[in-house]
């Protein structure tokens, strides 16, 4: 009894030790967003005198205000900023699931010609980042007079390569049976795709259409460059200029605050929607 | 499909092959006929090209250092088991989710030379403040960092799918037999992770190839060049200098740079199945 006791006990004190390690450990890697929010609650005074030198203030709001949130809607239209980003994102999910859906089943199922060159053609534009293309990208869109435009910030992104393969694997993965069986009933062509293949791959499609929204909604630099209306400006550009705005000084109170408003709900659909987030991004990664 | 793609992604690269051969009006951004190798030649007496060229290289090579063995040790942590790992894999999650402007922005008042935390704290422990973004020798390694935490989920993402994949009694076999924990990681875990690696070290460096945000919004490459990169290098002369020859010179500089480091990573996997 003693000696199981001496020998668990150690143990024990070494579980709570670690656990209060990676504790500490998950405190330090969620610090920059938990510090993102609290400063928000700061007035930018605030957020530029309490931080130097180091006291409970660098951290925590010693006032908070709902301040910034206020001045970020009422003197910056942040409302309608996010509308944009909205309609940016929702035109890129629905764009990507339809185009996505239609090559994924078409490479997967059909037997036309040339099925494995046309794959292999779709899947090398998945090594040439947007990063890389803007420059051209911008006189395309210029010349097609889509610049500035809704469109332009969804459009050149619904024929996404990491989607068309996403789908692929999943109607690849249905099992032959299924497409069989509706042979036999004398299911043809569409009925086979709205009414066997589309509702058993529900998954991939929630995780195309999550990775296609988180990726729409934190996207920079495109927005920064091809819209140039203000009114019409999404979200991340907008909470950027906050930072670095030409004539005032820098507003770092509305700065968190915007921040926190674009951040928050989307880490919460990502975690509450992780198992759908983390097999979107493997397959990103895993190809 | 293939009309979409072709228009946004294969056309866009052949313009820009095309008129790297081009010179351009800088008032009007039209083309002014064929010009050789004037573009490139511009781009190669430009020391802010050389730079940018040489910061890439860099960015690459520091950001595998760093998010590669971070990431392994992350998977590991939230692998074992241990009580709250769940919780460090939600907090992986969420800065996976979160996007870089986002980070950038946050990041930017950590490393102020002045009002930043970070300063604070090592002043706090006794160290002297950090120049951090406005030195030319420290800017970029902060940069990595800063990019290290906000893209290190993916690829912790990844080691976690390749760990799942090595059975637990293999474990428990091999600590009968006697092999200590380096042995059994060596022996066991590594060889399933191989493939898993190679994987997250594509990932990572593409992400390492295509930094934006941080130069626009930390250093906007500076200090003295210190930290820009061909990415930035492409924006700047096309949207601020208007010299869009010399910009799809440099796309083209960087595309070919991604499709050799793509290749040799290709090659490699392809070597290990």
């Amino acid at each position: 009894m003693i000696q199981s006791i001496a020998r668990t006990a150690p143990r024990v004190a070494r579980g709570g030790l670690t656990a209060a390690g990676v504790v500490i450990l998950v405190l330090l890697f969620a610090f920059p967003l938990l510090w993102m929010v609290l400063s928000s609650f700061k007035t930018t005074a605030h957020v530029v005198s309490d931080a130097y030198p180091f006291t409970w203030r660098s951290i925590f709001p010693a006032a908070p205000t709902w301040g910034n949130y206020d001045s970020l809607f009422r003197d910056f239209g942040f409302g309608r900023t996010l509308l944009n980003t909205l309609v940016a994102s929702v035109g890129q999910v629905v764009g990507s699931l339809v185009v996505c859906t239609l090559a994924g089943y078409a490479f997967a199922r059909s037997q036309m010609r040339f099925r494995g060159l046309l794959f292999g053609l779709c899947m090398v534009g998945a090594f040439i980042p947007i990063e890389a293309t803007v420059v051209p990208l911008y006189r395309v869109v210029k010349e097609l007079g889509l610049l500035s435009t809704y469109p332009v910030l969804f459009l050149p992104f619904i024929c996404n390569p990491f989607g068309v393969y996403l789908m692929r694997q999943a109607f690849r993965d249905l099992p032959h049976e299924l497409f069989e069986a509706a042979a036999m009933d004398g299911a043809h062509g569409r009925t086979v795709f709205w009414r066997i293949a589309l509702p058993n791959v529900r998954p991939a499609l929630a995780s195309l259409a999550l990775i296609q929204f988180i990726w729409s909604w934190s996207n920079y630099f495109w927005p920064l460059v091809a819209m140039q209306t203000p009114t019409r400006q999404v979200a991340q550009v907008a909470m950027a200029a906050l930072q670095t705005s030409a004539n005032s000084q820098p507003l770092y109170g509305q700065m968190f605050a915007a921040a926190s408003v674009v951040t928050v709900p989307l880490v919460i659909l990502a975690i509450s929607l992780q198992q759908y987030y983390v097999r979107g991004m493997l397959t990103i990664g895993i190809k | 499909m293939l009309a979409g793609l072709t228009l946004f992604q294969f056309y866009p690269v052949v313009v820009a092959a095309v008129q790297s051969f081009q010179s351009f009006n800088p008032f009007t951004g039209a083309t002014e006929g064929f010009d050789g190798l004037a573009n490139y030649q511009a781009l190669f007496s430009d020391p802010a090209f050389l730079a940018a060229l040489r910061n890439t290289i860099i960015y690459i090579a520091l950001t595998i250092a760093v998010e590669i063995p971070l990431a392994l040790f992350l998977a590991q942590l939230i692998n074992s088991r241990l009580p709250a790992s769940g919780l460090l894999r939600i907090t992986v999650i969420a800065t996976l989710a979160a996007s870089e402007t986002v980070a950038v922005l946050v990041w930017n008042r950590l490393y102020d030379p002045t009002h930043g935390l970070f300063n604070s704290v090592l002043h706090l422990v006794g160290i002297g403040a950090q120049p951090f973004l406005i030195s030319s020798v420290q800017a970029l390694p902060s940069i990595v960092v800063m990019a290290a935490w906000k893209n290190v989920g993916l690829a912790v993402l990844i080691f976690l799918a390749g760990l799942q994949n090595v059975p637990p009694d293999l474990h428990e076999a091999a600590s009968l037999d006697g092999a200590g924990p380096g042995r059994r990681c060596r022996s066991i875990t590594w060889p399933f992770l191989r493939r898993y690696a190679v994987v997250s070290l594509f990932v990572s460096t593409v992400a390492a190839t295509r930094v934006f945000t941080p130069v626009m919004l930390m250093t906007q490459g500076g200090p003295e060049n210190g930290t820009t990169n061909l990415t930035y290098y492409t924006y700047q002369q096309a949207f601020q200098f208007s010299q869009y020859g010399v910009a799809d010179a440099a796309t083209v500089c960087l595309i070919a740079i991604l499709s050799v480091v793509t290749l040799i990573q290709a090659l490699a996997l392809r070597d290990r199945e």
